[in-house]
């Protein structure tokens, strides 16, 4: 076990640095979000994608499926919502069906709350709230593998243009894509679960890795909170990329004095 | 008293100091603070709990009004409800063990997500056979390392030539982990990110707010 | 002129449903009328077995079931495995669910090790205790890692756990080892509250897809042991010289796996033989 550099007394051993970068990721998030100046965040090409799908739907007339996750209101359901929101905003300017399956958590009966008035404002915003139509925005279950067969008849059913998936999808996910892909529909999906990311992206036609679903929440919404947040993420990224180099010098010459700082 | 504790403001509250009580001891151990610090944790557990109650009231309400309106689907709201009320009745009458609750989910629940979680295998051959092409000199590197790594996994190779076993683990050890890594820590971050959001109230869609709501 | 395509065509645009059928007489196969293939035993296995060796009877091993019944079909040789060499130690299991259907674990089991428990004389109450599902939520596993008898003060059917040896289980640092078979459920939360916070040694049994975020965690010494998936089951049932449903299954495991490289071959095959041709016409005009 590598030994702390120093403690502080009546402080846990270890846990200091940890503080200190906790303390500055607060403050970097808060300072960001307070800047009248945007950060800059790329346009993540799945955006395109997404609007090629959704024109692809309503011109061969069949509806998009769009859903944000199964989990509670965590970092993927976020930007997810945000993703969701710009999908019914098109789907309401184009006049194309939206089918937003939910539930698959036991979270969700919170957060599809949350998802029906962001859909119904979308198409409010459109000028079209009669178009809104609650019913395709079923609640399948609360239960993981009771909401994936769910999902899978709707796709069979209603034989979309496009299948969008965002949010925390876990080992469903697979089914899903796998499904949407048998009835041809175009298949975006959104990878936060690292263990079924390598086999998404075998079955969708474009997928967000990781971090490019919460970026393009943020691109997409434009809330300073969400932009502040990629651009700290980004920040302790390269502090991390900038600590590991740093430590693989220092450790080929024989020094274990970032193991040590890292443990303080 | 109710309007008090939905306002935005006490909900906030609420949540700072929860937060604080959580995060200080973790960095500062001092007896009494983490004798509170392990009974919040202990409320929040049960308190979690109980919002299963409150999800089997909402489904039973919502399920009310798709039958009462004979909204589409409507049979099917019955057919749940009528489900509902049998596990729960024959777990708190009958006991969970032994008996009629058990059977059902042995006999019924368990063998119906297996299936699901089973069919998994064949999307993701079937998934796989159709994206392993080496369209492109990346694409070919990846099906070759993939193809190192499914050998691996069939156990007969590893019985006649366990050399394999070198290269697979090489490929797992280093690009695989490091993919692992990499989101582990971006996930890690943006979780705490959020966390800031949310003690800053700048995402209170959580505790039910819209934009804009107080 | 038109491009045909032929035998080329046909391997490069095969209908999936072929992969299942294939996959599907792969596995049964096997599995109605077994062949005995050989297997190779891998170094993670034979690290997991060298761990669970260390314990000494008496050990008090909190042994975490985090997965539903789904999960449990993938891990069970692992866990029976598993089992069957705490019993022979003779080590103190206290079992907790980390998902609801977890109830119904026990019975299957303890049903399949009825043998070992007979043998080794190993009770409920006196060997083993279940507490039951007690991970609901992160919170839940903070607070039982940090006061155990504040937050478990029954086991899973209602009996009262003082006089037992959970006696000596005031936090998550008095157990001598978690023993986790995991779809993913708490163990992120155990990690980080009880292996972080205590130093408590834990191996794990993990899915095959979860196995790649694992090895993180064993490469940062935060797992002592992995066993991965059903071929690590069934790597330790022959280290322990007791077959199962693992070694069972190992035969369509070899075959399915060998069945899906020959589909990615025939596949390529029609891909270099007809896709990538049609482009090349295609581009040049040349037929």
């Amino acid at each position: 076990m590598t030994n702390a550099l120093f403690t502080l007394p009546g402080f846990a051993e270890g846990r200091l640095i940890g503080l200190l970068l906790l303390i500055l990721l607060f403050a970097l998030t808060i300072n960001f979000m307070g800047q009248a100046k945007l950060p800059y965040i790329r346009r993540v090409p799945a955006l395109d994608a997404i609007e090629d799908a959704v024109g692809r739907s309503t011109e061969m007339g069949k509806p998009v499926v769009c859903s944000f996750g199964i989990g509670g209101f965590d970092y993927w359901t976020v930007a997810g919502l945000s993703i969701l929101g710009y999908v019914a905003k098109i789907c309401a300017e184009t006049d194309t069906r939206l089918i937003v399956p939910t539930g698959g958590g036991s979270e969700t009966y919170i957060t599809r709350e949350a998802a029906v008035d962001l859909v119904r404002n979308a198409y409010t915003a459109a000028g079209r709230p009669e178009t809104f139509n609650e019913e395709d925005m079923p609640f399948l279950s609360g239960e993981q593998y009771a909401y994936t067969p769910g999902y899978v008849g709707i796709l069979v059913r209603e034989r979309p243009g496009a299948t969008i998936m965002t949010g925390s999808h876990y080992s469903e996910a697979m089914n899903i894509a796998e499904m949407a892909n048998g009835v041809d529909s175009i298949t975006i999906t959104a990878g936060c679960y690292t263990s079924n990311m390598a086999a998404l992206a075998c079955a969708s036609d474009y997928i967000m890795l990781g971090e490019e679903q919460p970026a393009a929440g943020a691109y997409l919404s434009r809330d300073p909170a969400q932009m502040a947040s990629i651009r700290v993420q980004d920040i302790y990224k390269f502090i991390a990329i900038g600590t590991i180099l740093l430590g693989l010098v220092v450790v080929n010459f024989g020094s274990d004095i970032i193991n040590r700082l890292l443990s303080t | 008293m109710s309007s008090f504790f939905r306002s935005r403001s006490v909900q906030m509250t609420i949540l700072v100091v929860s937060f604080l009580l959580v995060f200080v001891p973790y960095f500062i151990p001092w007896g009494p603070l983490d004798w509170l610090s392990g009974k919040l944790m202990t409320i929040a557990a049960v308190t979690n709990a109980f919002t299963i109650v409150i999800a089997v009231y909402s489904q039973f309400r919502r399920s009310g009004r798709f039958i009462n309106q004979r909204r589409k689907g409507w049979v099917y709201h019955i057919y749940l409800l009528a489900l509902l009320a049998i596990m729960t009745l024959s777990g708190f009458i009958l006991g969970q063990h032994g008996g009629a609750y058990e059977w059902l989910l042995l006999a019924v629940v368990t063998p119906l997500s297996s299936v699901i979680y089973g069919m998994l295998a064949f999307y993701m051959s079937s998934a796989g056979a159709r994206a392993f092409r080496a369209r492109s000199p990346q694409a070919a590197l990846l099906l070759l390392a993939g193809f190192v790594v499914l050998l691996y996994q069939a156990p007969l190779t590893g019985a006649y030539f366990p050399g394999i076993e070198g290269a697979a683990v090489y490929l797992t050890d280093t690009f695989g982990m490091s993919v692992s890594r990499m989101f582990s820590i971006s996930v890690s971050i943006g979780a705490i990110v959020l966390g800031v959001r949310m003690l800053t109230g700048k995402e209170v869609a959580f505790l039910g707010f819209g934009e804009g709501e107080e | 002129m038109a491009d045909e395509g032929g035998i080329y065509k046909k391997m490069a645009t095969y209908d999936k449903r072929w992969v299942y059928v294939v996959l599907f007489i792969t596995t049964l196969g096997p599995l109605i009328s077994p062949i005995g293939m050989p297997i190779g035993i891998s170094a993670m296995t034979k690290n997991y077995y060298a761990e669970l060796d260390t314990l000494q009877e008496g050990d008090i091993v909190f042994d975490t079931w985090n997965m539903e019944f789904s999960g449990y079909m993938e891990l069970k040789p692992g866990v029976l495995a598993t089992h069957k060499m705490f019993i022979e130690k003779g080590v103190k299991l206290c079992i907790a669910f980390g998902h609801y259907e977890g109830v119904a674990l026990p019975g299957e089991i303890f049903k399949q090790l009825q043998t070992w428990l007979d043998r080794y004389d190993y009770t409920e109450g006196e060997d083993y205790i279940i507490i039951g599902y007690v991970f609901p939520n992160e919170a839940a596993v903070a607070a039982l890692a940090q006061d155990f008898h504040a937050n478990v003060r029954v086991d899973w059917k209602g009996e009262s756990i003082e006089g037992t040896f959970l006696d000596e289980i005031q936090n998550a640092g008095d157990f001598d080892m978690i023993s986790d078979y995991t779809t993913g459920l708490a163990t992120t939360w155990m990690i980080n509250h009880m292996v972080l916070q205590y130093g408590v040694p834990m191996v794990e049994n993990s899915i095959g897809v979860s196995v790649p975020n694992h090895l993180a965690n064993l490469d940062a010494g935060l797992l002592q042991a992995l066993l991965a998936s059903t071929r690590g089951g069934a790597e330790l049932e022959f280290l322990i010289s007791s077959p199962g449903p693992g070694l069972k299954a190992m035969d369509a495991f070899t075959l399915g796996h060998y069945s899906l490289i020959i589909f990615i071959i025939i596949g390529n095959i029609g891909h270099y033989g007809w896709a990538r041709r049609s482009g090349a016409r295609d581009r040049t005009g040349i037929k």
